[in-house]
C-alpha cells in the first residue's frame, strides 16, 4: 500500500514540472501587454514606453523562466494588474467562495443522483428509466451557461423566489473567519445569515451540478444494474434476505466503486464550469477572477489560477486514485 | 417472465456471427433513443447543408427600422422567430448557424481525433520509453482542467473561430490518445498480432491492418461524444468572449452570448439558440450512447434491447471533457 | 421501497419550495430608511485620489474627500470646495485660495493652509514607481512633471510651489497661464488627504513587481483614507462590499444615510436583475435597452446631462484617409442618426462636434455630415478611387461606455451603412483593455469607436486633450495653426475671446474631419421608488450625502 501511494507522489514531480513548464510558456505566447491595460484611455505610447522601461519587460525568456520558477517556489506571484493586490491574497480569498459552490454542486449531483439513478435501474426498462436516460442526457447536451441564465431569469427575476447575485446579502454584517461563508455562519450561530447564504447557493449549484448529476445518474443506474446481475447479489436473494437489505448491504456499496471515482473526476469540471457558472451569478470566487483576468489580460491572475486549480485536480485526482485502491485492493497491484 | 422464457426469447434472436459492424447496426437499429439521435442529427445536417435554400432572409441583412421603437419585436408572420437588436431575421440566423455549428464539431473533434490517434497508437504499440514520454505529456495536458485548457490555448492564440475550434481539439487529445493506446495495448498482446509476428508481418502493417481496425470502436464513440461537447464548450468560451470576433456572423453561442443583455426584454433571442445548441448535442449524445452500446463486444451474440447492459471497464469511460 | 423513496423525494422537493417561498417573503434584503445599497460596475482600484485615475474609485472617493475646488451640483462647474474663494495674480502665475474655516480631517487633524501645501507638495515630489503613468495620471495631464523628474516623465511642470500664507490663505505658483487649472481641480485626484494619516499609514510607501504593476504597500489607501468628507471607511471586502459611514465631524449637513454599502456588479444585466429583485436600491451604467422595462416595472431612472462624446476615430496618416476628400467620404457615410435612434434608448443626439453642446466654446456654425451614401461614393470618385474603398475599422469587445453602450451594435450598424455608401469594411476586434485602447492610442488602428466623457467643465478637455498636440492615435496630422490655436486658448485669460478661439477650432477640425463625432449620451442611474435627493452629473461627480431613503 505504501508502496503505492509512494509510486504515484513520485509521479507527481514530472507532472507538476511539465505543468509549470507548459503554464509559464504559454503566459509568454500571449499577446498584449500588461503596460496599457492600467492606462485605460489615456495609453498613449509615451506613457507604455515610459512603463516598459522603468520596469524591464524585455530580459530573455530563459532567465524570466528561472526568475519565475524562484518566486514561485517562494509563493510570489506577484500583483493582479487589474485590482493591484497580491495575486495569491486574492486567490485565498476567493477560492472558498468556488470550493463552497463545488461542494453544493456535487451535493446536488450525488443526493439527487444516487436515488434517481438506484430508482432508475430498479425499474429497468419502464417509463421512469427510460426518461430519466433521456434527462440525463439533456442535462449533459445543456450548456451551463445557458442553464444558469434560464434558472436565474425563472427562478429569481420572474418568481422572485431566490437571489440573483453574489454569495450574501450586502445588509448582513456577519464576520467571515474561515471565508467559507457557510461555516462562518454556523460558527457564529447566525442562522438567519446561514439562510441567505444557502439560499445564494441553491441556484448556482442546481446550474453547476447538472451536468455531474447527470453523469452520477447514469452510472449509479450502469452499476446498479451490473452488481445486481452478480453471483453474490443473486445468493443473497435466494437465501431470503429482504430485498431492502440486499439493495444496501450489496448492491449499494459495491455500485459506490465506480459511482466515487465518477465523483472524483467531476472535480475538474466543477472547477472550470465554476467559471461560467459564477459569471453568471456574479459570485465573487476563482471563476469570475478568471474571467475578467481573460478579459483584462492580467498575466499574474491567469498564471496563478490555471497553476492552482490544476495542481488541486492533480491532488484530487490523486486521492481518489488512493482511495479506490485502499477500496479494492485488486488495483494496487496493477 | 420466467428465466426459462427469458433465455428462450434470447436464443430466438441470437444472430449468427456476422461481424461486429454488422451485430452493431441491427442493435443501433432497434435502440429508440438512438433512432431519435439519428433524426435530430439528420435535422441538423439537412438544415446546415441546405441553408440557403430553407433562411427566409439573408442572416447578415439588417433592418433598423423594425427596432425603431426598441428591442426586439417578437414572432410575426414575416419573422418567426422574430428580430434580434440590428433587425436580422432571427429564424435564418439559426438556421445559417447550423453551419458554423456543424463545421465547429467536425474541425474541433478531427483536430483531437488525428492527434490523438497518432500519439496514442504510437505510445501503445511502441511501449516503452516512447509509451512513458507521451503519456506523461498527455497527464501533464489532462491536468488542466478541459475547459481552462482551451482557454488558455485561445488566448495564446487570439480569439477567433479557428482559434477556438483548435483549442477545443487540443483538449481532446489526450483523451483520444489515452483511449487509444488503451485499445491498442489491450489488442497488442492478442493470438492474431503475435502470430502475425512471428510469421514476420512488419510492425507498421500488424498496427495498421490489425490492430487499429479493432480499437477503433471506442474511439468512434468517444468521437460522436466528443463532437457534443466540443458544440457546448465553443459556445462557453463565445461566452467568455473568446470566441467568434467577427460580430455579423450567425455562430449559437455568440448569438447567446449577445442575448443575454436583452433577456429582460426579448428572452426568446437567447432561449432559441440555446435550444439549438441542446438539441444537436443531444443528437450526438444520443448516437453515441447508442453506438456504445451496439458496439460493446461483451454483449455480441447476446442480442436484444431489454438484456441488461453491462459496465464496461473504467478506462474506457471517458467523463465528458466540458 | 420504491414507493417510500419517491414519496420522500417528493415531500423534500415540496418542503424545500415551501421555505424558500416563504424566505422569499421574509426577504433580507429589505432595507432600513437609513441604508442604501448601491451596485457599481467595479471595486476601487484604492481610496488615495492621488494615485486613481478610474471612475468608479472616484465615486467612492468623493464621498470621502473634498478638495479645494467644488462643483456646482449637476454641473461640470466650478464651485467653493474646501476653499471658499481664489483668485489670481496679475500675471496670472499664482493663484491664492481663501480656505473654509474650522474643518477638520476625520483623524481629528485640523485642514489649514500648511495641510494644503503638504498635499500638494506631496504630489509634486512623487519619486520612482509614484511617477508611473498609471499612478499619477491626472497629476501628470494637468500638471506635467515632478520636482526630480525620472527618466521617461515629463520634464516640465505647470506647478511652480505652495506658499502658505495665512492659516486659512494658501498660494499656489504656476510657471505660465492656465485658465483651466481651476477647473481641473476640482477632480478627485487633487482632493485634500490628511497628512498626518498619510504618514502614518505610509501613503508614500509602494512598489513595483516584475510585472510592472504598481500598489501601495501601507495600509492608508485601502483601510485608512482620511478626509474631509461626508463620509469615512467603515469596511471593505475587495470582490464584496464596501462600506461607508456617516463623519460625524463633518461641517456640513449631515448625511441622511447612515448605512452607504457599494457592491460591485460586472455584469449589466446581473445588475438590473439584483435591483428588480430588491437586492441592491440602485445601480449606475444602466443599459438603455432596460430603461422602458424599468420604467415600467415603477423604478426611477435619472439621466446625467450629456457631457461626453462618442466618434469613429481617423488615423489620417493611413491612406486612403489621409485624403479629406475620403474621409468626408466617411462622414456623409456614417448613419449616425439610425445608431443613435436604435442603441441609445432615445436617449442620445447626433454630436455635430467634438464637444458637447452645453460647454462654452461650441460652435453652431460648424459644417454638419448627414448620411448621403450617393454624396460619398461622389466624392470618392473625385478622389480618384475605384469603389469599393477599403478601409479597417476597429471595435472593442467586453466593454459598455456611457457613450457606446454596445459597441459591437453600433460596429455592425455603421459598417452596413458604410457598405452601402461605396466602402468595404474589414472587422477588427479587441478586447477594451489592453489591446483595443493600445491599438487605437498606438496608431495601429485605421478607423476605430471610442469617446470621452468630460472631467470637468473647460473645452481644454474635450478638444484640447485630443488636438492640442499631435497624436499617433489621430496619425499625428499636420495642422500647425490648429495646435497653436489650442495652445493659446488654453492660457488666454479674456473669457470673451477664449470663447471665441474655441468656436473658431471646432470650426477648423469639423472641416478638417480628424475623425467623425456622433453621439452625446445622457447615461442614466436607476434607483427604486423611495430614493431621493441624487442629483446626477455630467462629470461623473455625484454626492450621496444628499441622498435620503424612505
Amino acid at each position: 500500500m505504501l508502496r503505492f501511494v509512494v509510486r504515484r507522489l513520485l509521479l507527481l514531480v514530472p507532472i507538476m514540472v511539465g505543468l509549470s513548464l507548459l503554464v509559464f510558456l504559454w503566459i509568454h505566447a500571449l499577446p498584449g501587454t500588461p503596460a496599457v491595460a492600467l492606462l485605460g484611455e489615456r495609453a498613449t505610447p509615451q506613457n507604455v514606453a515610459q512603463f516598459k522601461r522603468q520596469y524591464g519587460l524585455d530580459k530573455p525568456i530563459y532567465d524570466q523562466y528561472l526568475a519565475w520558477t524562484k518566486t514561485t517556489l517562494k509563493g510570489d506571484f506577484g500583483y493582479s494588474i487589474e485590482d493591484r493586490r497580491k495575486v495569491t491574497t486574492d486567490f485565498f480569498e476567493r477560492f472558498p467562495s468556488t470550493v463552497e459552490l463545488a461542494v453544493a454542486a456535487m451535493l446536488v449531483s450525488v443526493l439527487l443522483g444516487i436515488p434517481l439513478g438506484f430508482i432508475a435501474a430498479k425499474r429497468y426498462g419502464t417509463w421512469l428509466d427510460h426518461s430519466s436516460l433521456v434527462a440525463s442526457l439533456i442535462g449533459i447536451s445543456t450548456p451551463v451557461f445557458f442553464l444558469a441564465i434560464i434558472l436565474k431569469y425563472l427562478f429569481a427575476v420572474k418568481l422572485h423566489w431566490l437571489p440573483t447575485v453574489g454569495r450574501i446579502s450586502p445588509l448582513i454584517d456577519t464576520p467571515h473567519p474561515t471565508n467559507f461563508y457557510v461555516l462562518d455562519a454556523i460558527i457564529q450561530r447566525d442562522w438567519s445569515a446561514l439562510w441567505d447564504v444557502i439560499k445564494h447557493l441553491i441556484l448556482p449549484a442546481l446550474a453547476l451540478g447538472s451536468i455531474p448529476l447527470a453523469i452520477v445518474a447514469r452510472i449509479t443506474r450502469a452499476a446498479v444494474l451490473d452488481v445486481q446481475n452478480e453471483d453474490y447479489v443473486r445468493t443473497a436473494r435466494a437465501k431470503g434476505l429482504a430485498p431492502r437489505i440486499v439493495d444496501r448491504r450489496h448492491v449499494l456499496r459495491n455500485a459506490l466503486l465506480p459511482i466515487s471515482t465518477i465523483i472524483g473526476l467531476q472535480t475538474g469540471f466543477l472547477l472550470s464550469g465554476a467559471i461560467l457558472t459564477e459569471t453568471v451569478f456574479a459570485r465573487p470566487g476563482v471563476g469570475t477572477w478568471l474571467a475578467s483576468a481573460i478579459a483584462y489580460r492580467d498575466y499574474p491572475v491567469l498564471e496563478a489560477g490555471i497553476l492552482f486549480l490544476s495542481i488541486l485536480f492533480v491532488l484530487v485526482n490523486l486521492l481518489v486514485d488512493i482511495s479506490y485502491a485502499i477500496i479494492n485492493p485488486r488495483i494496487r497491484y496493477s | 417472465m420466467s428465466a426459462a422464457q427469458a433465455q428462450a426469447a434470447e436464443v430466438a434472436f441470437e444472430t449468427p456471427q456476422t461481424g461486429l459492424w454488422r451485430d452493431a447496426w441491427f442493435r443501433l437499429r432497434r435502440n429508440p433513443a438512438a433512432i431519435a439521435g439519428f433524426v435530430f442529427l439528420a435535422l441538423f445536417v439537412v438544415v446546415a447543408v441546405f441553408a440557403p435554400l430553407l433562411a427566409p432572409y439573408k442572416p447578415l441583412d439588417q433592418n433598423l427600422k423594425l427596432i425603431a421603437n426598441g428591442c426586439c419585436p417578437g414572432p410575426s408572420a414575416h419573422h418567426w422567430f422574430g428580430v434580434d437588436r440590428l433587425g436580422r431575421d432571427e429564424l435564418s440566423r439559426i438556421i445559417y448557424g447550423a453551419r458554423y455549428s456543424l463545421l465547429i464539431g467536425v474541425v474541433s473533434v478531427s483536430v483531437g481525433l488525428s492527434v490523438g490517434i497518432v500519439l496514442g497508437s504510437i505510445a501503445g504499440y511502441l511501449g516503452g520509453a516512447v509509451d512513458s514520454l507521451i503519456m506523461r505529456c498527455m497527464d501533464v495536458m489532462l491536468s488542466i482542467p478541459g475547459l481552462l485548457l482551451a482557454i488558455g490555448v485561445v488566448a495564446a492564440l487570439g480569439p477567433g473561430l479557428w482559434q477556438v475550434m483548435v483549442a477545443v481539439g487540443v483538449a481532446n487529445i489526450p483523451i483520444f490518445a489515452r483511449l487509444l493506446r488503451g485499445s491498442v495495448l489491450a489488442q497488442r498482446e492478442n493470438d492474431f498480432v503475435l502470430a502475425a509476428r512471428s510469421v514476420g508481418v512488419k510492425r507498421r502493417s500488424i498496427l495498421l491492418s490489425h490492430i487499429l481496425p479493432n480499437a477503433i470502436s471506442p474511439v468512434i464513440v468517444q468521437g460522436t461524444l466528443a463532437l457534443a461537447t466540443a458544440i457546448i464548450d465553443v459556445a462557453g468560451l463565445s461566452f467568455l468572449g473568446l470566441g467568434d470576433q467577427d460580430p455579423s456572423r450567425p455562430e449559437w453561442g455568440a448569438m447567446l452570448t449577445d442575448a443575454n443583455e436583452y433577456l429582460q426584454i426579448a428572452p426568446l433571442l437567447a432561449i432559441v439558440p440555446g435550444l439549438a445548441i441542446v438539441v444537436s448535442a443531444l443528437g450526438f449524445n444520443l448516437i453515441g450512447d447508442g453506438l456504445r452500446e451496439a458496439l460493446d463486444p461483451k454483449l455480441r451474440g447476446r442480442v436484444g434491447f431489454w438484456r441488461q447492459p453491462k459496465l464496461e471497464p473504467l478506462s474506457e469511460r471517458v467523463a465528458p471533457n466540458v | 421501497m420504491g414507493k417510500k423513496l419517491k414519496f420522500s423525494l417528493l415531500a423534500a422537493l415540496a418542503s424545500l419550495a415551501l421555505v424558500t417561498a416563504a424566505g422569499a417573503a421574509l426577504r433580507s434584503g429589505a432595507a432600513s430608511p437609513s441604508t442604501l445599497v448601491f451596485a457599481t460596475s467595479a471595486d476601487p482600484v484604492v481610496l488615495d485620489g492621488a494615485l486613481i485615475s478610474d471612475g468608479e474609485s472616484g465615486r467612492v472617493i468623493i464621498q470621502i474627500y473634498e478638495g479645494l475646488v467644488g462643483l456646482k451640483p449637476g454641473t461640470g462647474f466650478p464651485a467653493p470646495g474646501l476653499a471658499l474663494s481664489w483668485s489670481p495674480s496679475k500675471d496670472g502665475l499664482a493663484w491664492t485660495f481663501n480656505l473654509r474655516h474650522n474643518v477638520t480631517f476625520t483623524d481629528g487633524t485640523p485642514f489649514n493652509s500648511a495641510a494644503v501645501c503638504a498635499n500638494f507638495g506631496r504630489w509634486y515630489n512623487f519619486t520612482g514607481s509614484f511617477q508611473n503613468p498609471d499612478a499619477t495620471y491626472y497629476w501628470q495631464t494637468v500638471f506635467g512633471g515632478f520636482a526630480h523628474n525620472e527618466p521617461g516623465s515629463p520634464t516640465s511642470s505647470l506647478y511652480r510651489g505652495c506658499k502658505a500664507v495665512g492659516k486659512y490663505t494658501v498660494r499656489l505658483f504656476l510657471t505660465q497661464r492656465s485658465a483651466s487649472f481651476i477647473a481641473a481641480l476640482s477632480a478627485a485626484s487633487f482632493s485634500m488627504e490628511s497628512p498626518t494619516a498619510m504618514a502614518k499609514y505610509g501613503a508614500n510607501q509602494g512598489s513595483v513587481d516584475s510585472n510592472g504593476v504598481f500598489h501601495p504597500t501601507g495600509t492608508y489607501a485601502t483601510q485608512h483614507p482620511t478626509g474631509t468628507g461626508p463620509y469615512m471607511l467603515k469596511s471593505w471586502k475587495v470582490g464584496d462590499k464596501l462600506e461607508l459611514v456617516p463623519n460625524p465631524h463633518y461641517w456640513g449637513p449631515k448625511p441622511h444615510i447612515q448605512r452607504l454599502i457599494f457592491k460591485a456588479i460586472s455584469d449589466n444585466a446581473a445588475r438590473l436583475q439584483a435591483l428588480e429583485s430588491g437586492e441592491v436600491d440602485g445601480y449606475d451604467l444602466v443599459a438603455p435597452q432596460d430603461i422602458p422595462t424599468l420604467k415600467k416595472a415603477g423604478f426611477q431612472v435619472l439621466s446625467r446631462p450629456p457631457f461626453n462624446v462618442a466618434y469613429v476615430g481617423f488615423n489620417s496618416s493611413i491612406p486612403p484617409l489621409d485624403n479629406q476628400l475620403v474621409r468626408q467620404a466617411v462622414a456623409y457615410g456614417l448613419d449616425r442618426q439610425s445608431v443613435v435612434n436604435s442603441f441609445y434608448g432615445g436617449r442620445a443626439r447626433v454630436a455635430q462636434e467634438f464637444m458637447p453642446p452645453q460647454l462654452f466654446g461650441y460652435s453652431k456654425k460648424v459644417q454638419k455630415y448627414t448620411y448621403d451614401p450617393n454624396k460619398s461614393k461622389a466624392l470618392l470618385k473625385q478622389a480618384g478611387l475605384t469603389l469599393p474603398v477599403k478601409l479597417d475599422f476597429w471595435y472593442p469587445t467586453s466593454v459598455s461606455r456611457p457613450y457606446m453602450p454596445d459597441p459591437k451594435a453600433n460596429f455592425e450598424a455603421f459598417a452596413a451603412g458604410l457598405e452601402k455608401a461605396g466602402f468595404q469594411i474589414v472587422a477588427h476586434s479587441a478586447p477594451w483593455r489592453p489591446d483595443y485602447l493600445s491599438a487605437v492610442n498606438s496608431g495601429k488602428a485605421q478607423m476605430y469607436l471610442v469617446g470621452w466623457t468630460g472631467d470637468w467643465g473647460d473645452p481644454d478637455n474635450f478638444i484640447g486633450t485630443f488636438f492640442r498636440t499631435p497624436q499617433d492615435a489621430w496619425g499625428n496630422f499636420k495642422y500647425p495653426a490648429l495646435y497653436a490655436l489650442l495652445t493659446k486658448a488654453l492660457g488666454e485669460t479674456d473669457s470673451a475671446k477664449r470663447v471665441a478661439e474655441y468656436q473658431q477650432a471646432n470650426e477648423l477640425i469639423m472641416k478638417f474631419l480628424p475623425g467623425v463625432p456622433y453621439a452625446h449620451t445622457s447615461p442614466a442611474i436607476a434607483f427604486r421608488k423611495g430614493i431621493s435627493g441624487y442629483v446626477p452629473s455630467p462629470v461623473d461627480v455625484q454626492a450621496f450625502s444628499t441622498v435620503s431613503v424612505k
